[in-house]
């Protein structure tokens, strides 16, 4: 495994100031240290609300963090500080330097699933060619029936949009990719075309920080688990320890 | 004709970490109506919940407003009506004067100049081909007793097209692609509907390839179907044509689809600025999350 460093966080912390409910607080995350590697997949576990969305969104930035430092090494090897980046520079940086994943397909009118898809890969810096091809790979992968590729997304099912989205999130990937229950809305079957996807990811080198509501998901894809409880980390270490007790203490 | 489709592409992150390519740059601009005391910008603004002047009576529209867009970018400025967002997209265009500040356009040739300190004939130079605006009521940027075809042939030859022919290529051309029907295109445009006014706007705005283009509530007042899509129009056009753009809108579903950016405005003063998202699912001062609460409800 490559061992280069591709994110690292470090005493993290979130407020939210609620000024129209009385002005307030709510302590999202209260100082999380992490490091994910290339070539790493790491699963954030723990109860919802522990801070795991939280988390991936303080790192992307939908979430202004309160205090602490983002570092993400980019391609050219620079680390860069997200918490402190300009907007235009965060925004450039996103998509090709660090993806988001998330339930949902945004809504995107009148555009179809090879559309949505290629787009995001021509984003990301493919020629439109190359970039209609890997979305046609993916699309087969994900099993979208060929007969849906050009009809406008809005219609497709929730099943469809998500395997859309991850198919677009996905396309050219950036050295990080965060995911925020990426596969919640697929049948099995389905489900498993996905974490094959995912799981070529890690294969590549891409360094993965997710989220999944499901342990098998977890057990299947994790290099680590990162069980998360109040905001902070409680406990780290390979799925087979991690997630054993945490099976143990659902018994 | 100059070309703005040229984006740079390159994948250099360090290159791009510092980025000093903007197209507009709005520097501590400020309008304020009535007498132009100092006094009155020190009691109004947020904090005074007003953006009238107790002691001067003046009212201080725009004050310290300040942002920068690039080719390829759009930024939104979102707030209610009196916020002075319409001022800033006036001041911006010219249409009124401006009592502070700086709007500094690079050209398509690379030079760079203070569009507020142009005289009237410079100004409307400028809005040929360097500047266009789509206003939210068409009446304001088209000749409604004129045809598609002859609105856009007007923008073509004030930028110095001659050849009827080639006008009347052009014109088909970019009303096409704006998706108005050629079979229309000589009728005169106060028989279009509102939908179909502002795809004529779009033409005519984009006919002489400018590198900036301001579009003020480009969809308020449409059907919500027409309204998605003059949306989708218009981001596939600012996608495509690699424009600076600044999208002016109290929607938010607006803002969201056009922009990567947004400043927030409140009683004429930037309150708020971040990434579209970042000010959506984590807005901070307590006027942007009235604002996102409102519009989640």
């Amino acid at each position: 495994m490559n061992s280069e460093r591709v994110l690292s966080v470090r005493g993290l912390h979130k407020q939210f100031v609620l000024h129209n409910i009385d002005g307030r607080t709510v302590e999202a995350l209260h100082g999380v240290d992490l490091d994910v590697f290339a070539g790493e997949h790491v699963a954030l576990a723990g109860s919802s609300g522990a801070g795991k969305s939280s988390l991936l969104r303080c790192i992307y930035r939908t979430y202004l963090p309160t205090s602490g430092s983002v570092t993400l090494r980019v391609t050219s090897g620079m680390d860069v500080d997200l918490t402190d980046l300009g907007d235009r520079e965060l925004a450039r940086l996103r998509g090709r330097e660090l993806g988001y994943v998330s339930q949902f397909l945004r809504a995107e009118p009148r555009r179809g699933a090879l559309d949505i898809v290629a787009r995001a890969g021509v984003q990301r810096g493919m020629d439109w060619d190359d970039a209609r091809e890997a979305a046609a790979i993916a699309l087969r992968k994900l099993n979208i029936d060929e007969s849906l590729w050009d009809v406008y997304a809005t219609v497709l099912s929730g099943g469809e949009k998500q395997r859309v989205n991850l198919a677009a999130g996905t396309i050219s990937p950036p050295q990080l990719l965060l995911l925020d229950e990426p596969v919640s809305a697929l049948d099995p079957a389905n489900r498993e075309a996905a974490l094959d996807l995912i799981a070529d990811l890690t294969e590549h080198g891409v360094a993965v920080l997710a989220v999944f509501h499901d342990l098998d998901a977890m057990a299947r894809l994790a290099t680590r688990v990162v069980l998360m409880s109040d905001g902070q980390i409680a406990q780290q270490g390979p799925p087979e320890t991690v997630l054993g007790q945490l099976t143990g203490v659902a018994r | 004709m100059s070309d703005v489709t040229d984006q740079d592409k390159g994948p250099d992150p360090a290159a791009e970490l510092a980025i000093d390519d903007w197209v507009l740059k709005v520097d501590r601009l400020g309008k304020v109506f009535g007498p132009q005391d100092p006094a009155a910008i020190a009691d109004t603004g947020p904090e005074f919940g007003t953006s009238k002047s107790p002691t001067t009576g003046s009212v201080v529209a725009a004050w310290d407003v300040s942002f920068e867009v690039a080719a390829g970018e759009a930024i939104g400025v979102i707030g209610e009506s009196g916020s002075g967002k319409s001022t800033v997209m006036r001041s911006i265009a010219g249409d009124h004067g401006s009592s502070a500040g700086s709007v500094y356009l690079r050209r398509s040739d690379g030079t760079v100049e203070d569009i507020l300190t142009l005289d009237g004939a410079s100004r409307r130079k400028l809005r040929i081909d360097q500047l266009s605006v789509v206003y939210q009521d068409p009446s304001e940027g088209l000749d409604l007793g004129v045809t598609a075809g002859g609105n856009v042939a007007e923008r073509l030859t004030a930028a110095g097209w001659r050849h009827f022919g080639q006008i009347r290529e052009r014109a088909s051309e970019l009303l096409s692609r704006t998706e108005v029907p050629l079979e229309r295109m000589d009728d005169i445009v106060r028989q279009f509907s509102g939908g179909m006014r502002q795809r004529v706007q779009l033409a005519k705005a984009l006919a002489n390839r400018p590198p900036v283009v301001l579009f003020d509530e480009p969809t308020t007042g449409l059907d919500a179907s027409v309204a998605a899509g003059v949306l989708d129009l218009i981001r596939n056009l600012l996608e495509e044509l690699g424009l600076a753009a600044v999208v002016v809108s109290h929607d938010f579903s607006v803002i969201e689809m056009l922009t990567s950016r947004c400043v927030v405005m409140h009683h004429g003063r930037i309150v708020e600025h971040g990434l579209t998202d970042q000010l959506l699912e984590d807005p901070r001062h307590p006027y942007s999350q009235r604002l996102v609460a409102a519009a989640r409800t």
